[in-house]
C-alpha cells in the first residue's frame, strides 16, 4: 500500500514535469502544424547547457535557468526561421525528417562536445528529502512540480488574456483571418516555437537533479513528449497536463508493481490504445 | 506491368554496373570492402523501406521490428534451438510479414493518419527494443554470438567476407529491382494514389487494406531477409544496435536523402551516406565520437532545403534536361 | 482615397486580374459585382495584400502600397471582412472583437470603437461571453463586421457579406452597412447580389474574368445590358 502512494506520488510528480514538456510541443502544433521529433534533443541541450555552467562556474543548475532560457529561446528562433519555415506546409514527412535531422545535429554535436559518457549536474537541493506520513518526497521533485504547474498556469493566461496570447490562437484557429487583421502570422510562428523551446530549458533543469545525462538520451525525451501530447489530444492544455501525470503514474507503478518488462512497456501500451480507441486524447469537448 | 520494365532490365548498363561490383571482393582490402559491405546493407534496407514510405507515402518507424526479427529471431532459433539459420531466416520473414500485415491491418481499421501511422509504429519499434532486451531466447540485453562461420553454405555460411559481399549485392540488387517492379505495375499505380489522396484512391476502386498489406509484407520480408544476412555478418547480435529506432530514422534518412518514391533514390542515398558514415567513424569516431551522425543530420538539413526531392531525382533532372538541350542543339 | 492603377495580379503566376484599375474615394460606397470566379476576391485580397501584384500599382491616400506588407495595410486602415466571416471559433465574441483591434494603431482605441460596435449590435453586446463558434451564421458576420471596425478600418472591404444569409440577416447588414457609410466610412463591397448591392452603393464596378467589364453610378451600371452580359458570362 505505501509502495503503492508512494508511486503515486512520485508518479504526479515526474509526470507533471512530462506534461511541462508536451506543453511546448502542443503550443507549436497548434500553431504551426508542426511535430518536432528534435524536441527531446532540445531538452538534453537544456541539460547540457546547465552542465556547462556548473562546470564553468560551478552554478547550480536552477540558476543556470537564468541564461539557458534566453540561449534556447534565441536557438529556436533561428531553428524555425531558417531550417523549418522554408519548408512548412509542405509535407509532414518532410517536416518530421528535418526535425530528425536536427535532432541528429544536437545529439552528436553534444556528443563531440561533451563525449558520450554519462555524467551529472548536481544541484543542491538533490538529495533534499521530505517526509510526509509514509511517503518520501525529494526535493527535487516537489520543485519540479511546482514550478511546471506554476509555468503551466503562466502559459494558459498568457494565453487568454493577453494580446500576444490572443494572437497566438488566432493564428491555431483561423490564420487567414489572423493575418487579415495584422497579425503576423510568420512572425507568431517563429515565436511559439522559440517559447516552445524556450519552456524546455526550464522543463531540462526541472528534470535533471540526480539524473544522469548522455547525448544519447534526446530519443527518450522525444517519444515520452510523444506519448503525453498525444495523450492530451495534442493541443489542449489542461489535457496535456493531466496526460503528463498519467504517463508519470503509469511509468513509476509499472516499475513497481509489474514484470520489469510489461513495466517498461506500459506506457507504450497506454499511447498505443489511447491512439488507436480515443485519437481525439483522453480528456474530450462536449 | 508497364513495357519499359523489361526492356530497363536488358540494358547492359545495370549488369555491367553489378558485374563491376562483383569483381570488388578480387580488388578491395579488406576494409574497404567492410565498407562496402554495409553500405549494400542499407542501401537494401533504404530500398525495402522506400516501398511502404517512399511510394505508398506511409512512414513507418517500425521498420526495426523486421530487421530485429530478421537478425534476432533467426539467431536465437540457431544458438539456442539449433535450427539452420537457411529455416530461421525463412521462419523469421514469416513473422515480419505477420507483423507488417497487423500493422498496416490497424493502420486500415482506425484509419490512421500520416501522424499518427509515424507515431503508432514508433510506440511499436521502442516496444520491440524494450521487449527483446528483456527476453532471454532473443539474447536479452547483452545479445548473441553466432558460431564460427567455417563457409558451410548449407548452414548459413558464406565463407567471410566476400561470400557475405556478393550475397548482400544479390539481395541490394534484388530490392531496387522489386521497387522498379513495383513502380511499373498496377501495384505502384494504387500505392501512389493512396500516398497522394487516401479518399479519392479509395473512391476510384483502390483497395486500401490489399494494397497496403502487400506493400508492407513485402517491404518486411525483404527487410528481415536483409537483417538475417546482416546478423550473420556481424557475428554477434547486438539489440541495441539491431532493434533500436534509430536503425529505422536512419534508413528513413538514407531514402529521403536519395529521393523517396524513386526507385534508385534510396539505394543512392546509402552508396552516398553509408561510406561516408562509415570512414569517418572509423578515423575520426576515437577522438570525435558522434561526427559521422553529425554529418549525416548536416546533409539531411542540406538536402531537404536544397533539394526536397531528393538527390536522385535532381541529377536525373540535371541529366535528361543536358541530354535535351544536346538534342536541340544537334 | 484608394485607387488601382492597370494592375495584373495573381497566383503562382498566373493573373487572375488583368489591368484592372478601380479607385474609391473617401466616404464613398463602392460595389464589386460579377459572377462567380470573376476576380472579386481577388482584388481585395490584392488590396490587402495577400496575393502579389505582377503589374501596376496600388495607390492610398497618394503613396503607392504595392510593397507594403499586409500588416502595415492593416494599420494604415485598409481592412478586409473575409468571405465565409471566419469567425475564431474558440473565443469569445469580446476576444474576436478584441483581435479585431490587435494592431498597434488601433490598440489605443479599443474601449471606444467596442462601444461604437455595441451600439451598432446591440445583439453581440448581449453575448460578448459566448463562444463565436456558437452564434448563428448572421451573429458571425456582425462579429466579422464588429472585428473589422476595431482594426481601425479607414477602408472596409466586405467580402460577400450576405452569403449564406437569410433574407431578414441580409437586409439587416445591408441596414448596419448604410449606417456606417452615412457615418462617413468608406466602403467596398464585393457582392454577387446584384439588385441589392446597386440600390445601395454609389457606384459600381462590374469584374468579367478578371477584366472590369462594366463601371459607373449604380443605376446606369444596373440599366447596362453588358452587366447582364457579364454575369451569364456571355
Amino acid at each position: 500500500m505505501d509502495e503503492l502512494l508512494q508511486a503515486l506520488v512520485q508518479g504526479f510528480f515526474v509526470g507533471s514535469a512530462y506534461g511541462l514538456l508536451a506543453l511546448g510541443m502542443g503550443l507549436v502544433y497548434g500553431v504551426s502544424g508542426i511535430v518536432n521529433f528534435a524536441h527531446g534533443d532540445f531538452v538534453s541541450l537544456g541539460m547540457y547547457l546547465c552542465f556547462a555552467f556548473f562546470t564553468a562556474f560551478a552554478l547550480d543548475p536552477y540558476v543556470s535557468v537564468v541564461f539557458t532560457v534566453p540561449i534556447m529561446i534565441a536557438l529556436g528562433a533561428l531553428v524555425y526561421r531558417f531550417l523549418i519555415k522554408p519548408i512548412a506546409g509542405r509535407q509532414l514527412l518532410m517536416v518530421i525528417q528535418l526535425t530528425l535531422g536536427v535532432a541528429l545535429l544536437i545529439q552528436n554535436g553534444l556528443m563531440m562536445v561533451f563525449g558520450g559518457q554519462p555524467t551529472r549536474a548536481p544541484s543542491m537541493i538533490e538529495s533534499k528529502l521530505f517526509l510526509v506520513g509514509d511517503v518520501v518526497i525529494r526535493g527535487a521533485h516537489l520543485v519540479a512540480c511546482v514550478v511546471s504547474f506554476a509555468l503551466a498556469i503562466l502559459l494558459y493566461v498568457m494565453l487568454q488574456s493577453t494580446d500576444t496570447g490572443r494572437a497566438i490562437r488566432a493564428v491555431q484557429q483561423e490564420p487567414r483571418a489572423a493575418a487579415l487583421m495584422g497579425v503576423d502570422v510568420g512572425r507568431v510562428q517563429v515565436m511559439t516555437f522559440a517559447i516552445g523551446v524556450g519552456v524546455l530549458a526550464i522543463a531540462a533543469a526541472l528534470l535533471l537533479p540526480g539524473l544522469p545525462i548522455q547525448p544519447t538520451q534526446g530519443l527518450r525525451f522525444t517519444v515520452i513528449t510523444l506519448l503525453v501530447f498525444v495523450l492530451g489530444g495534442m493541443t489542449n492544455f489542461v489535457a496535456i497536463m493531466l496526460g503528463g501525470i498519467v504517463i508519470g503514474v503509469a511509468e513509476a507503478i509499472g516499475t513497481i508493481y509489474m514484470t520489469h518488462t510489461l513495466g517498461q512497456l506500459l506506457p507504450y501500451l497506454i499511447f498505443v490504445a489511447i491512439m488507436l480507441f480515443r485519437p481525439q486524447g483522453l480528456v474530450w469537448r462536449s | 506491368m508497364r513495357p519499359d520494365f523489361w526492356p530497363a532490365l536488358r540494358s547492359p548498363i545495370p549488369w555491367a554496373l553489378l558485374a563491376l561490383a562483383a569483381t570488388m571482393p578480387f580488388l578491395l582490402p579488406n576494409y574497404y570492402l567492410h565498407i562496402l559491405t554495409i553500405t549494400l546493407v542499407y542501401a537494401a534496407l533504404a530500398s525495402a523501406w522506400n516501398i511502404v514510405g517512399g511510394i505508398a507515402g506511409q512512414i513507418s518507424l517500425a521498420h526495426s521490428l523486421f530487421v530485429g526479427a530478421g537478425a534476432m529471431l533467426a539467431s536465437a532459433l540457431l544458438v539456442k534451438l539449433g535450427i539452420n539459420m537457411w529455416l530461421g531466416m525463412v521462419i523469421a520473414a514469416a513473422a515480419s510479414a505477420a507483423m507488417g500485415a497487423a500493422v498496416s491491418f490497424i493502420d486500415y481499421r482506425f484509419r490512421l493518419g500520416h501522424l499518427s501511422f509515424a507515431l503508432i509504429t514508433m510506440a511499436f519499434a521502442e516496444m520491440a527494443e524494450i521487449y527483446v532486451t528483456n527476453t532471454e531466447f532473443l539474447g536479452g540485453a547483452s545479445g548473441l554470438f553466432l558460431p564460427k562461420d567455417k563457409g558451410d553454405l548449407l548452414a548459413f555460411q558464406f565463407g567471410g567476407i566476400s561470400g557475405v559481399y556478393w550475397i548482400m549485392l544479390g539481395m541490394a540488387a534484388l530490392c531496387v529491382v522489386v521497387n522498379f517492379a513495383i513502380l511499373s505495375s498496377p501495384l505502384g499505380y494504387n500505392l501512389r494514389s493512396i500516398r497522394d489522396n487516401e479518399n479519392a484512391a479509395q473512391a476510384i476502386g483502390v483497395g486500401l487494406l490489399r494494397n497496403k498489406t502487400l506493400a508492407m509484407t513485402i517491404s518486411a520480408v525483404l527487410t528481415s531477409i536483409v537483417g538475417t544476412i546482416y546478423a550473420r555478418y556481424l557475428a554477434f547480435v547486438d539489440p541495441y544496435l539491431l532493434v533500436s529506432p534509430v536503425l529505422t530514422i536512419e534508413i528513413v534518412l538514407f531514402a529521403t536523402v536519395g529521393g523517396l518514391g524513386t526507385a534508385l533514390g534510396p539505394a543512392v542515398g546509402a552508396i552516398l551516406l553509408a561510406p561516408l558514415g562509415e570512414i569517418l567513424r572509423g578515423h575520426l569516431g576515437g577522438f570525435l565520437p558522434g561526427l559521422h551522425y553529425f554529418v549525416y543530420g548536416l546533409v539531411v538539413v542540406g538536402v531537404i532545403l536544397l533539394m526536397p526531392a531528393g538527390v536522385w531525382p535532381s541529377i536525373r533532372a540535371r541529366f535528361t534536361r543536358k541530354n535535351a538541350q544536346e538534342a536541340k542543339a544537334s | 482615397m484608394l485607387e488601382m492603377q492597370g494592375v495584373t495580379a495573381g497566383y503562382d503566376g498566373v493573373p487572375v486580374l488583368r489591368d484592372v484599375s478601380v479607385n474609391v474615394a473617401r466616404g464613398e460606397l463602392v460595389g464589386l459585382l460579377g459572377a462567380n470566379n470573376a476576380g472579386k476576391s481577388t482584388l481585395i485580397n490584392v488590396v490587402s495584400g495577400t496575393v502579389p501584384i505582377m503589374s501596376g500599382r496600388l495607390m492610398f491616400e497618394g503613396e503607392d502600397i504595392s510593397k507594403t506588407s499586409a500588416q502595415d495595410r492593416v494599420e494604415l486602415g485598409l481592412v478586409q471582412v473575409p468571405e465565409g466571416r471566419l469567425v475564431f471559433p474558440q473565443m469569445s465574441v469580446r476576444e474576436n472583437l478584441l483581435l479585431g483591434g490587435y494592431n498597434r494603431k488601433a490598440r489605443p482605441a479599443r474601449a471606444g470603437n467596442m462601444d461604437h460596435v455595441i451600439s451598432l449590435f446591440p445583439r453581440l453586446g448581449e453575448r460578448l461571453g459566448q463562444l463565436a463558434g456558437t452564434l448563428s451564421g448572421g451573429e458571425q458576420q456582425m462579429v466579422a463586421i464588429g472585428r473589422g471596425m476595431m482594426a481601425g478600418a479607414r477602408v472596409l472591404m466586405l467580402d460577400e457579406p450576405s452569403l449564406g444569409l437569410s433574407p431578414l440577416f441580409v437586409q439587416f447588414i445591408f441596414e448596419i452597412i448604410d449606417k456606417l457609410h452615412a457615418e462617413g466610412m468608406t466602403i467596398l463591397l464585393v457582392e454577387q447580389n446584384l439588385s441589392l448591392t446597386v440600390r445601395h452603393a454609389d457606384r459600381c464596378y462590374v469584374l468579367e474574368r478578371g477584366v472590369v467589364a462594366v463601371e459607373g453610378a449604380s443605376a446606369a451600371v444596373a440599366e447596362d445590358p453588358r452587366t447582364r452580359a457579364a454575369y451569364l458570362g456571355m
